[in-house]
């Protein structure tokens, strides 16, 4: 031992060794801390760029999929639309101007780590903002974290970080969605009072209390549930009906009274 | 071409396999193979030692930005480039002869165990930095052992591409 320290204070190899990990685990510890919004967009525009191009190539190979993604939503937009017109309601829970709609790309996915993100082609310049929600054709994707000009880096729903307000479909009863950073599509739902009527098989949807994300949006079934023990809630185990390992085209979700609402909440 | 020109592309080959390919790999909706670490675990331990710690560092960073990991796959390529001495200082080489250590004249069965230690410490390090919490990643223990295994098959897979054991 006394060797292999003496070894190491002779090598100039070992002062290198301790300055590069110190800088990495700097850089490692800073893209953990999400406060720091904005701070990286030079980053984000030269991933963004780069996945960009990865992207062009990769998406030849899954055209078919996406087609099938884009006729299964234009059905369910018809089928809001033809409910619209015969009930003359909206989309339950959403004001019909309050949310507006951006299409964009998936450019580049992470799913694998305990922290994961996502990267999509659009940015500041197609009016997307930090804290706006991200939806698929089968349900929530992430919500923003920052942007460049051209692209935005999203928090994934696989981040173990993220909580999203959710609620037991048809009902008030909400609580919140996380991932315990196991399976992809299997998530949980925490503080959800103990007499919320819930059984296996009800679905779990947005709850729309943030005003990321308009209520109502479906996430997932519940395939379990138990009572957290000393604590008047349930924690419920569901199964998301989206593939967050197999994204494409998304829409981002911009909320017009966002800023109207937080001022409102802000101490 | 001299040495250090020769590494610097095979590294830059398989940074690009990692960020175009194996990122994008996720067998069984899982699992990712790490496979960029393997120019790194060939580096001649004969030369310059900070070289390739500068170039595991830039190779990681590029990593980093491409996936935004912030410092993960740099500070793992460090960490490995720099432990390969440890590794063979505490196996049975004395200190002296550290730099006559040639990695391509070792066994090829050792050389397989060198790459498996290696591999398995690079996936504790990329699951520990990603959640900086010693107890999930002995929870997921299963995840880290079948990322290895299926990062190694790649990585030998490979190797007896470049590097055939037949020539030893």
């Amino acid at each position: 031992m006394i060797k292999l320290l003496r070894y190491l204070s002779t090598k100039q190899s070992f002062l290198v060794f301790v300055f590069l990990e110190l800088i990495a685990l700097i850089l490692t510890i800073k893209a953990h801390d999400y406060a720091q919004m904005k701070t990286q967009s030079l980053q984000v525009a030269f991933a963004g760029n780069v996945n960009n191009v990865i992207n062009n190539v990769e998406e030849h190979f899954y055209l078919k999929s996406y087609n099938d993604s884009l006729l299964k939503q234009n059905a369910l937009l018809l089928e809001q639309l033809q409910r619209k017109i015969t009930d003359n309601t909206s989309i339950p829970g959403s004001l019909p101007e309050q949310y507006s709609y951006f299409p964009a790309f998936v450019i580049s996915n992470q799913y694998n780590l305990q922290h994961n993100t996502l990267l999509i082609n659009k940015g500041e310049t197609n009016g997307i903002n930090p804290d706006t929600g991200v939806l698929s054709t089968n349900g929530i994707i992430g919500v923003v974290q920052k942007t460049s000009s051209h692209f935005a880096k999203v928090i994934s729903l696989l981040n173990k970080n993220l909580k999203i307000n959710v609620a037991l479909k048809h009902t008030n009863y909400s609580g919140f969605l996380q991932w315990p950073g196991k399976v992809p599509n299997e998530f949980e739902v925490v503080d959800l009072p103990v007499n919320a009527p819930i059984k296996k098989g009800d679905t779990i949807v947005t709850g729309g209390m943030s005003g990321i994300f308009p209520k109502g949006i479906p996430i997932g079934k519940i395939t379990g549930y138990r009572l957290v023990p000393g604590r008047k809630s349930y924690e419920i185990f569901i199964k998301s009906f989206t593939d967050m390992t197999a994204v494409g085209p998304v829409y981002v979700i911009n909320n017009r009274l966002k800023t109207e609402m937080d001022s409102l909440t802000k101490p | 071409m001299n040495f250090r020109n020769k590494y610097i592309l095979i590294l830059s080959i398989f940074l690009i396999l990692q960020a175009v390919w194996f990122n994008h790999i996720s067998l069984f909706g899982r699992f990712t193979p790490i496979v960029f670490i393997y120019p790194l675990l060939i580096l001649p331990l004969s030369k310059s030692e900070t070289f390739n710690l500068l170039i595991a560092f830039a190779g990681g960073i590029f990593l980093d930005i491409i996936s935004n990991t912030g410092g993960i796959f740099a500070a793992t390529g460090v960490f490995v480039t720099y432990l390969r001495k440890i590794y063979f200082l505490l196996s049975k080489n004395p200190v002296q002869k550290m730099e006559k250590i040639n990695i391509n004249k070792i066994e090829y069965l050792q050389r397989i165990i060198y790459f498996i230690v290696f591999v398995f410490l690079s996936n504790i390090m990329i699951y520990f930095l990603d959640a900086f919490n010693a107890g999930l990643v002995i929870s997921k223990w299963q995840t880290i052992l079948l990322n290895t295994a299926i990062s190694i098959f790649f990585i030998i897979f490979i190797d007896l591409i470049f590097f055939n054991p037949s020539k030893q």
